[in-house]
């Protein structure tokens, strides 16, 4: 069994079988199923971030590099007024950025703490501040995505992007599988060493372990899933800008995280939806929604000390 | 006899700046023999402990392992050629059990540490070899315990079984023994005498009673110098140890010695 813990073995089917109704019932709404679409990709990047943070223990402030990479990857790579293959683009927008992923990867991975922090958060606002001031994409503007790419597998065609339905689904399939795949990843006896260079970094070099290989090989994994959330959030908006892969990003991302509970994979859904959330419903209140919205989360960060997930883990596990 | 000779060091130095924390050490441990290094604080015992495992790297000098030159060698790189090392402060993976401990160590000999989709459980062989040497040290009954939870004494056992976990020819101890009563002392020795007919060890330690016992050979250090190195008689027969080292206990030497 993949999923340890009880809370685990709950809440997750509950979630996804929760998920799955949702467009039936809001089939009238397509703006919600939009905006619960876009927290799912969201999701998957706040997965990935919390991979890293909470158990790779890689503090990068850089993460959001790869969402925006994500979307301008494929405003370089395909065609402006043809619709290519989905999954033959995913395969491409996934490789490069694993490729970039492992060149800066190399670089930023021989500093640690504090350093390390700043240097992925230069790295990324140097491919910032490059995307701003292109003139090929757009600037400060960005990029429109004109056409959506078609989803056909030997000629057979079950998934229509254009279709917000069809798009969420898409999501919500990539999410299960992105939690699925670390689960089985931070089991595996990969993952054993991952978690030995966490907590005792030292002793594990001492065992005999390249741990620099280890924290490299994570390091591409989350890049580029962080990265095909990049590209599914610029395909369902049809544009990519430059805000894609500012600091904000990755600092959002990270309270997110840690709002729903760092390192345990799936509190990165429990965090993004209850950002979201209390995002909607403070913005509805008042103008002045940010001041409501940190309060809360300074709150919420004060009185759960490990997050939703560590919460609920407290409550449920015995 | 000069084929036992495992592990060496040629005119070994580490200096600080203008500080010489180690200064022209050569020496050689031998395959099967324990071989004691003392010598008062600050004498550059640790130091040399911490070059031969390859976590520091010499000023000058060389280590030869097999006749084979490894001091250029990545830390990581020691571990595969069976140079293990425990550590004075207790340095383990306090929160898993002490299977688990065992098994990190275990593990990397099996292969397939890169695979990311088969189960860390699934490997039998990296379960067996931990157990065994956590049989080894006599933690058998603390298999399914978290190791922050077992006491001080049972921790540095469990530091000991990760580096035999390792599979190694070599153990570098350093002072196995720290912190520990006299009982627990005496476990760590019995083991001590038990490894040593199959390994080549090298321990630093403080307590003289237990290396006086152990040593085959022994090393004095003193302000990163190196003194004498021979037997426990020779050493302590020697004028410039008690001099430089038991100086102030010579009588306590004295008596032991007669």
């Amino acid at each position: 069994m993949i999923f340890e813990k009880r809370t685990e073995r709950i809440l997750v089917p509950m979630f996804f079988m929760v998920a799955l109704f949702v467009p039936l019932f809001l089939e009238s709404n397509s703006f919600f199923v939009g905006k619960v679409t876009t927290i799912i990709i969201l999701s998957i990047f706040v997965m990935s971030l919390d991979f890293l943070v909470g158990r790779v223990g890689l503090i990068t402030l850089g993460h959001a590099l790869f969402y925006g990479l994500g979307g301008y990857l494929f405003v370089i790579l395909s065609p402006e007024y043809e619709a290519v293959n989905f999954w033959v683009y995913t395969f491409y927008i996934c490789g490069i950025a694993a490729l970039i992923a492992l060149v800066t990867g190399a670089v930023v991975l021989r500093t640690t703490g504090i350093y390390f922090i700043m240097i992925t958060l230069a790295i990324s606002q140097m491919m910032f501040y490059y995307f701003f001031d292109s003139l090929e994409f757009g600037g400060d503007d960005g990029v429109f995505i004109f056409m959506k790419p078609e989803t056909s597998i030997f000629g057979l065609s079950f998934l229509n992007l254009d279709d917000p339905q069809h798009f969420y689904y898409l999501a919500l399939f990539s999410l299960f599988n992105t939690l699925v795949f670390f689960k089985v990843v931070l089991r595996s006896r990969f993952g054993r060493i991952v978690e030995a260079t966490k907590q005792n970094p030292d002793r594990t070099e001492a065992l005999g372990y390249n741990i620099f290989a280890f924290r490299l090989t994570c390091y591409v994994i989350g890049s580029t899933l962080g990265a095909y959330a990049g590209f599914l959030f610029a395909l369902q908006y049809g544009f990519v800008n430059p805000s894609f892969l500012a600091w904000e990003m990755s600092g959002t991302a990270l309270v997110m995280s840690i709002l729903g509970g760092l390192g345990t994979i799936y509190g990165a859904i429990l965090g993004t939806f209850t950002y979201e959330g209390l995002q909607y419903f403070f913005e509805h209140l008042t103008e002045d929604w940010l001041l409501f919205m940190g309060s809360a989360i300074i709150l919420m960060v004060i009185v759960l000390r490990k997050g939703i997930a560590g919460y609920l883990e407290k409550l449920l596990e015995k | 006899m000069a084929n036992d000779i495992v592990l060496e060091t040629e005119a070994l130095s580490k200096h600080w700046g203008g500080i010489k924390a180690l200064n022209d050490i050569s020496l050689q441990f031998r395959d099967r023999q324990l071989h004691g290094v003392v010598g008062p604080n600050g004498a550059g015992k640790s130091t040399l402990l911490n070059m031969l495992c390859g976590t520091l790297k010499p000023t000058s000098g060389c280590i030869f392992h097999k006749g084979q030159r490894i001091d250029t060698l990545k830390p990581w790189k020691f571990v595969r050629r069976g140079i293990g090392r425990s550590f004075q402060k207790t340095n383990i993976y306090p929160e898993v059990t002490c299977l688990e401990n065992c098994a990190i160590s275990a593990q990397r000999r099996f292969g397939g540490n890169f695979n990311l989709f088969a189960s860390r459980h699934s490997n039998q062989m990296v379960r067996k070899a931990a157990e065994q040497a956590l049989a080894q040290v006599g933690l058998d009954d603390r298999t399914h315990t978290i190791a922050a939870e077992i006491s001080y004494g049972e921790q540095r056992q469990l530091e000991i079984a990760m580096v035999l976990a390792t599979d190694p020819c070599i153990l570098l101890l350093d002072e196995p023994m720290a912190g520990m009563g006299h009982e627990e002392s005496q476990r760590i020795i019995a083991l001590l005498k038990e490894l040593k007919k199959t390994y080549c060890i090298v321990l630093v330690e403080h307590d003289m009673d237990a290396i006086f016992e152990l040593s085959d050979q022994l090393t004095v250090l003193d302000n990163g110098r190196h003194l004498i190195t021979g037997t426990v008689d020779e050493v302590r027969a020697d004028p410039r140890v008690k001099e430089a080292y038991l100086g102030a206990e010579e009588d306590d030497a004295e008596e032991q010695a007669a």
